[in-house]
């Protein structure tokens, strides 16, 4: 009786809940607003997921609140993420994802684009068209459409040393690989390994073949590679297979060896080198590495700890590989659309340059937005380098570039087989970028 | 009184005796004195590790042991603590997760109780299958149901609430705690319960003025569990909230994106051991009370 | 109303199949008890098990239908065939052992008075999300450094005390005459003879390893009717010439250097001095070699890969085991409060021994509960995540991963495969069902007749 009553309630709230959910779901996109409005006509709110947390993710609440003073009448909301792949995995599949999200990797946009989850940027392109260069605007362009804009760069192509084991070593920051792979006989020699590496954290190593092999083989054979025109099994990438070969073999001159260096996470890597008992002379990474160092030693810029470009192979001119934070958009709206040519424009970029920590690849934001002089050096030169080649890892499909990729290189790191490795990475790639 | 006289008769010879037994009860087990002392020191290694790590300067936990802080005292620091503390999301998030906590044990408790005894005490059609689909579900990874409940909440606007946490943690506390509750209420002598039948009781009144006392010791364990578990939960936080997220999300949101951050999760964890154990230390007489002692008349 | 069941996990009673109308009727008395538990199970759970196998036979991005495309690829790719392996050895070692571990505790600490202590020794990793304890043991006590884990730390104590500390940790030859290893001894290859002299450089070697005691190197004074020759660290800001003593070059002192014959047999040793200078005297004519000896390096512990490929997985295994003994115990615990102490009273009285009342009265009123403790450690143990994310490094993910680590991978790491992602859900779920049966059956079967 009343017993059967609630067992057909329950019963039925289940199914109908069960209905609703199925036909809810799909992700409402709204028409394209208007554009041109001024500032303070623009109302609504807006949510921007990111991967800038702590100290980095104050930063970027500052550049929002300079987005709110311009923008009095929009609600811009902040949303962190310690796993954007992750998070934004989660959202789009479970029909609500963020309005805009700032992404490290194209691969990753150029995925969602094909899902037909983004919503173009064009509306965004003169701003965009003037303030970066257009190996920058290509980058966030898909089959002829703005889809992004990079407000945060990395100048991955800078060596980061400790100063006093140079010193103690008798050597000068090389310019050319060739007297780096002298220096660090010199530096091995004089009692500390030369290199530290965090192979644990696969990207390590994709960077430095990145590095290398677009030294080595030039920006359009790196950009052919990139979009898996020419085979991982060229001679090209075996000829930079080799010289990695070369940089392993001497294992002795590895903190902790090559079997330590695979366990060694990238953190721990870059302590490693400014620790007060250093167990390594430099580093190879980007210039998101003081961040580590201010975070984990007690290692000063300048005088415990410098950079030095990468050094050049051959006359393929100055090359920069480096990253960035992709700003897309999935939920279109005047609030979004404001945010977004906020963040394109030089005043965003330079609110964070002067906390720190930053590097605009817009090339409007002036060298003294740069408080620190470190910064300043690698910021400039991935603002104006002649050939700024992305990150090719980070435009790869993810199965590849943030996988399988990893992997590989891993276990050659372990092995240092050039043929085997070129084969496998052209298995995995083939298999990726159906 | 005169019970009283034989009591005091009696008691000098069961003291003597008693001693005697005692001593000799204690010599045999010294053994196990021992083992015991050995192998909880070597548990503690760890707990006592993490500590260690909270109050170690963060610049060298990633190239120096912990253990560093006894040779050289000046390694410690509270400047850990101090940065979490200082942190305003720290504090609404810990009354968050104190509310879904409380909320997230107390309701599992009750409805798995129930669900418990009917699992062990009556009889329904298909119980037994429905018993084994029911563990069955444990199966189900956690990530996988984030998914589908992420869509449901959004169209019912459950997402980024307490009472959405709460239900989530509720019904996936379901599987174990049935189990766990039908499993003890099995073995409750039949012979108490048909008494009380006899007496004319219902099924409800049995239920509340018998069993539920009887299996106190379990409702014990899985009140603590359930509160470690809400308490620690990072998942569910994370994806079906937002402005109102628990502590274990909020910090993990404080981690900077590289760095070796233990300095940032060792105090965290420790200090989120504080309450699970404390409520562990104030429930654990309910574990070792032997309330059917005595019971059988 | 209610039929007498038997009180283990049902045998249904031997009547008829009952018309329709009493069936429903015969719900009833159930109904407020399982009816919000089953509502809280069909939404949360019942239903995303729907989606997900529904999802699992979709495409990755979803929309389409290609069935068992997801289910194909499980058993064909390299990574989740190891995976499967994983899970295995973590099935047929980690429940048992958790629920033998949590028995002895509780069954040691209920005769012990202290025990409270005891028990928060073993409870505390619980209350330590598993995510953290991850972190802990992987950064703490892992790390394969002796100057950061925990393990290798102490093992390398323990072997310092028993080996003998040399010079230095390492070197190497500084010219191509001088030949040989740490574990060897460098020797240069040359032969000598009375009146000559022997440059032994070596270079790698960290300045701080330099014995205090330590002064400029000096070119060896050749010397009448014997050797004489200089161990010295041939290294100096720039490099240097190697092989030749220049300024800023600090000899080593303490380092035995032999004298070998033509057959390589040891004739004498002797020490260097401060500067790094050494003397052989009174020499014959025949022909020499001097050797710096290999007991004057002691290399420095390098630690057990805790976190190799190895023995990542029993490095997994024991960080669980810690986390886990302490759930066991205490619903052990519970489980042993439970049982009326006159049922053991009276087995004691009829002289059975404690190991005997242990195993057929205890161990068997404890089924159920041991029951709940086993299973649900193999549904934990097939679905084990967190501790695989914590603890592997990137560079043994492959090694250690296992089937609910390669969901995530697949779904949630940016790869967006969802459709294999779920696919991979329901393959466990489909894994879980034998074995939960198996161990329904057999704990049913040491139960009857209790």
């Amino acid at each position: 009786m009343m017993r059967h009553r609630s067992v057909l309630f329950a019963l039925l709230t289940a199914f109908l809940l069960v209905a609703a959910s199925a036909c809810g779901g799909g992700d409402e996109g709204g028409g394209g607003g208007g554009t041109g409005t001024t500032a303070s006509n623009v109302s609504g709110s807006v949510t921007i997921l990111a991967d800038w947390t702590g100290p980095e993710g104050e930063s970027f609440k500052a550049v929002l609140d300079g987005f709110k003073q311009k923008y009095p009448n929009v609600d811009a909301k902040y949303r962190p993420s310690t796993d954007i792949a992750q998070d934004l995995s989660t959202a789009v599949e479970g029909g609500n994802p963020p309005d805009l999200a700032a992404v490290p990797n194209p691969g990753l946009t150029a995925d969602y684009q094909k899902r037909g989850a983004l919503k173009p940027i064009d509306f965004a392109k003169s701003t965009v068209d003037d303030n970066f260069s257009e190996d920058w605007v290509n980058l966030g362009t898909i089959d002829g459409k703005l889809y992004g804009v990079f407000f945060k760069g990395a100048n991955k192509s800078t060596v980061w040393y400790n100063v006093h084991s140079f010193q103690d070593a008798g050597v000068d920051a090389p310019s050319t690989w060739d007297d780096l792979t002298q220096a660090a006989q010199t530096i091995k020699a004089s009692g500390v390994p030369a290199w530290s590496f965090g192979a644990s954290d696969g990207w390590t190593l994709t960077d430095l073949f990145e590095n290398l092999y677009a030294r080595q083989a030039g920006a359009d054979k790196y950009r052919q590679l990139t979009t898996h025109d020419i085979p991982w099994t060229d001679a090209s990438v075996k000829e930079t297979l080799q010289t990695m070969a070369d940089v392993f073999k001497d294992g002795d001159n590895i903190a902790g060896g090559i079997d330590g260096a695979l366990q060694t996470d990238f953190p721990t890597s870059v302590s490693n080198v400014f620790a007060a008992q250093p167990k390594a002379a430099m580093i190879a990474e980007g210039d998101f590495v003081p961040g580590v160092v201010a975070g984990q030693t007690p290692a000063k810029p300048q005088t415990d700890y410098d950079f030095f470009d990468f050094p050049e192979i051959g006359d393929t001119g100055k090359i920069v590989v480096g990253g960035g934070n992709e700003v897309i958009m999935f939920k279109d709206s005047p609030a979004a659309q404001a945010l977004v040519q906020y963040l394109a424009s030089p005043e965003a970029g330079e609110i964070w340059a002067k906390r720190g920590g930053f590097s605009s690849p817009n090339k409007n934001v002036g060298e003294d937005a740069y408080t620190d002089e470190l910064t300043k050096r690698s910021a400039t030169a991935l603002a104006n380098a002649d050939n700024f080649l992305f990150d090719m890892s980070d435009l790869s499909p993810a199965a590849f570039g943030s996988d399988a990729e990893f992997s590989i290189l891993q276990d050659f790191f372990k092995n240092q087989d050039v043929d085997g490795t070129a084969q496998k990475l052209e298995a995995a790639a083939a298999k990726a970028y159906k | 009184m005169t019970a009283a006289a034989a009591e005091a008769q009696a008691s000098p010879a069961v003291r003597k005796e008693s001693f005697a037994s005692r001593a000799g009860r204690f010599a045999a087990k010294t053994p196990v004195h021992i083992f015991l002392i050995i192998v909880g020191l070597l548990w503690l290694v760890p707990t006592f590790g993490l500590f260690m790590i909270s109050i170690f300067d963060p610049a060298l936990s990633a190239t120096e042991g912990w253990w560093q802080v006894f040779s050289d005292p000046s390694t410690a620091t509270l400047e850990n603590y101090r940065a979490m503390f200082q942190n305003d999301a720290i504090v609404h998030a810990i009354y968050i997760t104190a509310i879904v906590t409380a909320g997230a044990t107390a309701l599992p408790v009750i409805i798995a109780a129930l669900a418990g005894y009917a699992f062990a005490w009556i009889d329904f059609p298909g119980r037994d299958v429905l018993f084994i689909v029911m563990i069955g579900l444990l199966a189900l990874p956690i990530q996988m149901a984030l998914i589908p409940i992420f869509r449901l909440y959004n169209t019912l606007n459950l997402y980024d609430t307490i009472i959405g946490l709460i239900l989530f943690h509720t019904a996936f506390a379901m599987p174990f705690s049935i189990f766990l509750l039908r499993n003890f209420f099995v073995g409750i002598p039949k012979e108490l319960m048909e008494a009380a039948r006899i007496d004319g009781a219902s099924e409800l009144r049995i239920f509340f003025r018998l069993i539920l006392p009887l299996g106190l010791p379990a409702v014990a364990s899985l009140a603590i569990f359930q509160v470690l578990f809400v308490w620690n939960d990072l998942l569910v936080g994370l994806t079906l909230a937002q402005d109102n997220q628990p502590i274990a999300a909020t910090i993990s949101l404080q981690l900077r994106q590289f760095g070796s951050n233990l300095d940032v999760i060792a105090p965290a964890a420790f200090f989120s051991l504080v309450i699970p154990l404390s409520i562990f230390l104030a429930f654990q007489r309910y574990f070792v009370q032997g309330l059917l002692a005595g019971s059988v008349k | 109303m209610t039929s007498t069941s038997a009180s283990v996990v049902g045998q249904a009673p031997a009547a008829p199949p009952p018309p329709r109308r009493t069936v429903w009727r015969r719900w009833g008395p159930a109904l407020p008890f399982v009816g919000p538990a089953f509502f809280l199970l069909a939404v949360w759970y019942v239903y995303p098990t729907i989606a997900t196998v529904i999802r699992s036979l979709q495409s990755n991005a979803g929309g389409k239908f290609v069935w068992f495309d997801n289910y194909k690829q499980i058993f064909t790719d390299d990574i989740l065939l190891t995976a499967i392996k994983n899970n295995a050895i973590w099935v047929a070692i980690v429940p048992a052992a958790v629920t033998a571990f949590g028995l002895m505790f509780a069954v040691l600490t209920e005769r012990v008075g202290w025990s409270i202590a005891f028990k928060f020794a073993v409870f505390a990793p619980l209350a330590i999300s598993l995510f953290a304890a991850g972190v802990i043991w992987r950064a703490t006590m892992y790390q394969k450094d002796p100057s950061v884990g925990s393990i290798n730390h102490v093992i390398g104590v323990i072997r310092d005390t028993f080996t003998e500390s040399g010079v230095l940790t390492r070197a190497n030859p500084s010219t191509k005459d001088v030949t040989g290893s740490t574990n060897q001894g460098f020797t240069l290859d040359k032969d000598l003879k009375a009146g000559d002299v022997a440059l032994l450089g070596l270079t790698a070697i960290p300045p701080d390893e330099i014995p205090e005691t330590a002064k400029q190197a000096e070119d060896p004074q050749a010397k009448q009717g014997g050797i004489t020759g200089v161990v010295w660290r041939d290294f100096k800001p720039g490099g240097g010439k190697p092989g030749e003593v220049e300024s800023e070059e600090s000899g080593i002192p303490g380092v035995t250097v032999d004298l070998l014959d033509a057959n390589g047999k040891k004739v004498q040793s002797t020490s260097t001095e401060a500067n790094g200078t050494f003397t052989f005297a009174e020499l014959g004519t025949s022909a020499y070699r001097v050797r710096v000896d290999k007991n004057t390096f002691a290399a420095p512990y390098g630690g057990v890969e805790w976190l190799g490929p190895k023995l990542i997985t029993p490095a997994m295994i024991i960080a669980y085991i810690w986390t886990a003994a302490g759930f066991a115990m205490v619903v052990i615990a519970a489980g042993l409060a439970a049982i009326p102490r006159d049922v053991l009273e009276a087995a004691r009285t009829d002289g059975a021994s404690e190991l005997q009342v242990f195993r057929r009265v205890t161990v068997p009123l404890l089924a159920p509960v041991l029951s709940v403790v086993f299973i649900t450690q193999v549904i934990g143990v097939l679905k084990i995540f967190d501790i695989v994310l914590a603890i592997a490094p990137g560079s043994t993910r492959n090694d250690a991963t296992v089937i609910a680590f390669e969901m995530w991978r697949k779904s949630f790491s940016g790869q967006n495969q969802f459709g294999v992602g779920a696919a991979l859900a329901v393959f466990l779920f489909v894994l879980v069902i034998p074995v939960l049966i198996l161990n329904i059956r057999r704990f049913r079967r040491e139960n009857v007749g209790a």
